[in-house]
């Protein structure tokens, strides 16, 4: 049971400053996703909070307690590790006591948490194999099994399911799904996997180059993505962006010119342009539409169709040449080299100024 | 993976034939040895052929009796034994943590390389040019002829190597190991004794023996600070030579013997590699 504070934390290796000053608050019992491009400083940030990498400058709290220069294993939290980091020289049933071990729990109570522990995750048959001897989801479920039973205050997740397969990392998600529900403790949890983000968390941080870029639930990020980054980086495939000339201003209507001969209207609060200037228009190919003529509309070329049964990707090259992504239904009716129109709404368009950021 | 014998049959023969004369080429003085340690002194210089025993001669233990009767055989032996496993021990001892430092932790005013190097250095020198120097120490400290002194001074040449190949192995085990240990509430001893040095248990045997042989085979500071007491097997072996020219049945027997120990301990150590090689990996 702990929130977990950072207080303008930076972290420098060597001359090169990785984290700029990120602040940021972790309510008591959320699941939390840190997500972002590799290299974005997410792992880093976990480490930081683990105690496993050195806080070049400012605070980490978890509950009351400020655990800057605390050793990691005075800080309450347990951590399951991308490469999963089971012992190879003890058995599964060694391997989850281990850290009860350590603090000295009688035996018996040792053997009736793992016994616990296996049974929670289905592994009670596995209890005297080698970490060796287990599948890739088998050594997952230890290591989680390793977390569980230190009744830790904060689960910190270092991109778990990373090495598993794909139906695996669909089951495996919902099993810490259904752990966070059960076990109600806060977790963080690391990806560069927008889909698990999406799915798991309760709030997203998103990270990019060492600044959280947009702080939220999956679907504000998905519905009012902040800038650029963030639209691009939620939701798949990714949001098409267009560069739109501001052609006319009057009161809160613009009007913007289209790639081609188009032309459309929005309605915008903060206007913070000019006519004349460029901006980006954003728009998810899930909202485009082919067949209904409503809205504004775009001219295209069809490129490349990709069908995946139930529906179908649509790459079209615009009067710019820009490439756009259209998801239309499994049995759209279209062709390669096909002239086609593009039709969508006001209310899915995002535009974005020249400084990246959202405009409302 | 096994090697495809069918396929390339005359290839294979040739491999075979070349690994077999090599294999000979080596065993070929070990046998000899055998061989003129099973023979009358007589018949040392006269045996035609191969040496084989009860065809070219008739085998005797003779020289293997009376030399295993002598005192100072015996003596010679448990010397070295001593010696050995205990310059070992301590260089194990005090390597293993100096290594383990190197590799985990961050020195500040001189850095792991430096440091490193600076322990292998001591390698750099000739062991002759340091003969006096140590001859001198040893008589300061009334331990001339005495097995504390070879043991102390073995350990000293052995550390160096223990430090850097024992530092590799830990730089070469996963980190998340021990950080896995950390987050279960290790601090870093515990994070060393119990999961480092396990999982380096098997280098650690491997530099152990090698440290074991090093050590066995140590002549020149053994002849150096022994005169009587602590004679090691190195020099009991030299001593085969006397005013009559060498005596080979005998040097035969004690080099035979001075083989013993390495070979079995070896041997042993070998199923324990191999046994650490297959613990499992990490990554699934």
């Amino acid at each position: 049971m702990a929130e977990v504070k950072l207080r303008n934390i930076k972290k420098s290796f060597d001359e090169v400053e990785v984290i700029h000053g990120v602040d940021l608050e972790i309510k008591d019992q959320e699941f939390v996703v840190f997500v972002g491009p590799s290299g974005c400083g997410k792992s880093t940030l976990l480490r930081m909070i683990a105690g496993l990498e050195d806080i070049t400058a400012g605070e980490i709290y978890i509950g009351d307690t400020y655990v800057n220069d605390l050793h990691p294993a005075d800080r309450g939290a347990a951590m399951v590790f991308q490469s999963y980091a089971l012992y190879p020289h003890m058995s599964v049933r060694e391997n989850i006591g281990f850290g009860l071990k350590l603090n000295k729990v009688p035996k018996a109570e040792i053997q009736r948490k793992v016994a616990e522990a296996a049974k929670i995750l289905k592994i009670e048959e596995l209890l005297d194999r080698r970490p060796g001897q287990l599948s890739g989801g088998q050594r997952q479920r230890v290591a989680i099994g390793r977390t569980i039973v230190r009744e830790p205050s904060v689960f910190l997740f270092d991109e778990p399911l990373s090495n598993l397969d794909a139906a695996l990392r669909v089951q495996m998600r919902m099993e810490l799904e259904k752990l966070h529900a059960n076990l109600k403790t806060t977790m963080i949890y690391v990806t560069h996997d927008q889909v698990e983000a999406m799915t798991m968390a309760d709030r997203i941080f998103i990270l990019n180059d060492g600044y959280v870029e947009q702080v939220g639930t999956p679907l504000e990020l998905y519905r009012k993505p902040a800038n650029i980054f963030v639209a691009g980086f939620i939701g798949s495939p990714k949001m098409n962006f267009l560069s739109v000339k501001v052609l006319q201003i009057e009161g809160q209507q613009i009007t913007l010119q289209l790639p081609g001969e188009d032309q459309m209207q929005l309605q915008r609060e903060n206007i913070n342009f000019q006519a004349g200037d460029i901006l980006t228009l954003g728009i998810r190919p899930e909202h485009f539409e082919l067949e209904q003529t409503k809205g504004c509309s775009l001219s295209a070329t069809v490129d490349i169709i990709e069908r995946l049964g139930n529906e179908t990707y649509i790459y079209a090259n615009d009067a710019s040449d820009n490439l756009l992504t259209v998801v239309g239904d499994g049995e759209l009716d279209v062709s390669n080299n096909e002239k086609i129109k593009i039709y969508f709404t006001t209310d899915h368009c995002h535009l974005f100024g020249r400084d990246d950021q959202s405009i409302q | 993976m096994k090697p495809k014998q069918n396929q390339y049959p005359l290839r294979y023969s040739i491999y075979s034939l070349i690994a077999v004369v090599a294999a000979m080429i080596f065993f070929f003085p070990i046998y000899w040895a055998f061989s003129t340690s099973l023979r009358n002194p007589l018949d040392t210089f006269t045996v035609s052929g191969f040496g084989i025993p009860f065809l070219n001669f008739d085998p005797t233990l003779t020289n293997w009796v009376d030399q295993l009767a002598t005192e100072e055989a015996r003596k010679a032996v448990y010397n070295s034994t001593v010696i050995a496993v205990f310059a070992s021990i301590l260089a194990l001892a005090l390597g293993i943590p100096a290594a383990y430092a190197l590799a985990r932790f961050r020195f500040k005013t001189i850095s792991n390389k430096d440091l490193t190097i600076w322990f292998l250095s001591q390698r750099v020198l000739p062991p002759v040019a340091t003969v006096v120097p140590f001859y001198l120490i040893m008589q300061f400290l009334n331990l001339l002829d005495t097995q504390l002194a070879l043991i102390l001074i073995n350990a000293t040449f052995v550390l160096p190597f223990v430090v850097v190949i024992v530092r590799q192995t830990f730089l070469d085990l996963p980190i998340e190991l021990e950080e896995a240990a950390f987050m279960d509430g290790a601090r870093n001893y515990g994070a060393f004794l119990r999961v480092a040095l396990p999982l380096a248990a098997p280098a650690i045997a491997a530099t152990g023996l090698i440290m074991f042989a090093f050590t066995w085979n140590e002549f020149l500071f053994a002849i150096t600070l022994s005169s009587k007491e602590v004679i090691t097997i190195p020099i009991h072996m030299a001593g085969a030579v006397d005013t009559r020219g060498v005596q080979f049945w005998f040097m035969a027997v004690r080099a035979m013997i001075a083989m013993i120990p390495p070979v079995l301990i070896a041997l042993l150590a070998q199923r324990y590699i191999v046994q650490g090689l297959t613990l499992g990996a990490v990554k699934g």
